[in-house]
């Protein structure tokens, strides 16, 4: 019996970005307050997951067409990336640099690299998780 | 189109409430993020990325503004030239347009464009009656003139 998921997948459509949002509101908190970007991928996934939950496999294949064990390549092309910048200032690996920067629209703002290295993270995050749900969903 | 665009500004608002700073800036940062997740789950509307409407929107406006400069040298060509050797004369231009707004917009960019001027459009709204200043030569290049504004209104009512 088929049911009609209607109000599930009306819901999906707010919430969905709702959750991404606070996702992302953590990853960036990481710094000064709880989060980071373990969290923030994890609950970005989850929030993959609720629209597998609400859809099949098939359509968010074709809502989000990534393969996310690129996208966990690409997290730890980040991360060792940003540790092996460092190796290019004569200091040793995975030594972070920040600095305050102007940037238009957001005025002065601080930027540490250790963020790209928590883009990694979160990008590994979101691959793993997403690759273990959706290889196991697909097996019969 | 438009519940995209509620979307968004509701996402910029939760960013406001979630960093607890009610200042422009935060509303944009929201706004940006929220544009951002709304690109990546594109596909996930039946309408298309409404981003790309808007960009429609702005390439349609300099379409307009070029064609109205370019015309309005054709015109001043025909004033200044001394001998009167146009032909005016008035013809049917079939239209895909469905929307009542699209088919005003084309009637007022096709009469803002000096040359040719709408006169009637015809009750099923299918064809519009152009009085063109100068048919003979300019029939095909109208026409041509035509598609390129169609299709950018198309570009955005799709």
């Amino acid at each position: 019996m088929k049911s009609n998921d209607i109000i599930l997948q009306t819901i999906t459509k707010v919430t969905l970005f709702v959750i991404i949002l606070f996702s992302i509101h953590l990853f960036f908190a990481g710094h000064y307050y709880p989060g980071g970007g373990f969290i923030g991928g994890l609950m970005t996934s989850g929030a993959i997951v609720l629209l597998l939950l609400a859809y099949d496999l098939k359509t968010v294949a074709k809502i989000l067409p990534v393969d996310f064990k690129i996208v966990a390549a690409v997290g730890l092309l980040f991360a060792v990336g940003t540790g092996a910048g460092s190796l290019l200032f004569n200091v040793p690996f995975l030594t972070h640099a920040f600095g305050d920067m102007n940037i238009p629209l957001l005025g002065e703002t601080s930027l540490h690299t250790a963020t790209l290295f928590d883009l990694g993270v979160y990008l590994v995050v979101i691959g793993v998780t997403m690759t273990i749900i959706q290889t196991i969903g697909e097996s019969e | 189109m438009a519940f995209q665009i509620l979307l968004n500004i509701f996402l910029a608002f939760i960013w406001m409430f979630l960093k607890a700073a009610y200042d422009p800036m935060t509303f944009f940062v929201g706004y940006f993020f929220g544009l951002l997740i709304l690109f990546t789950f594109r596909r996930f509307f039946n309408s298309r990325f409404y981003l790309f409407r808007i960009v429609a929107v702005i390439k349609l406006f300099f379409i307009f503004i070029r064609e109205l400069i370019l015309s309005n040298i054709a015109v001043l060509k025909v004033i200044l030239k001394p001998k009167l050797d146009m032909k005016p004369g008035i013809f049917a231009m079939p239209t895909e347009l469905k929307k009542d707004w699209e088919i005003t917009i084309l009637a007022n960019l096709i009469t803002l464009t000096p040359g040719t001027l709408v006169i009637d459009i015809s009750p099923d709204n299918k064809t519009l009656y152009i009085h063109a200043m100068d048919i003979e030569d300019a029939e095909d290049a109208i026409n041509s003139i035509k598609n390129s504004f169609e299709k950018a209104i198309m570009e955005v009512s799709r």
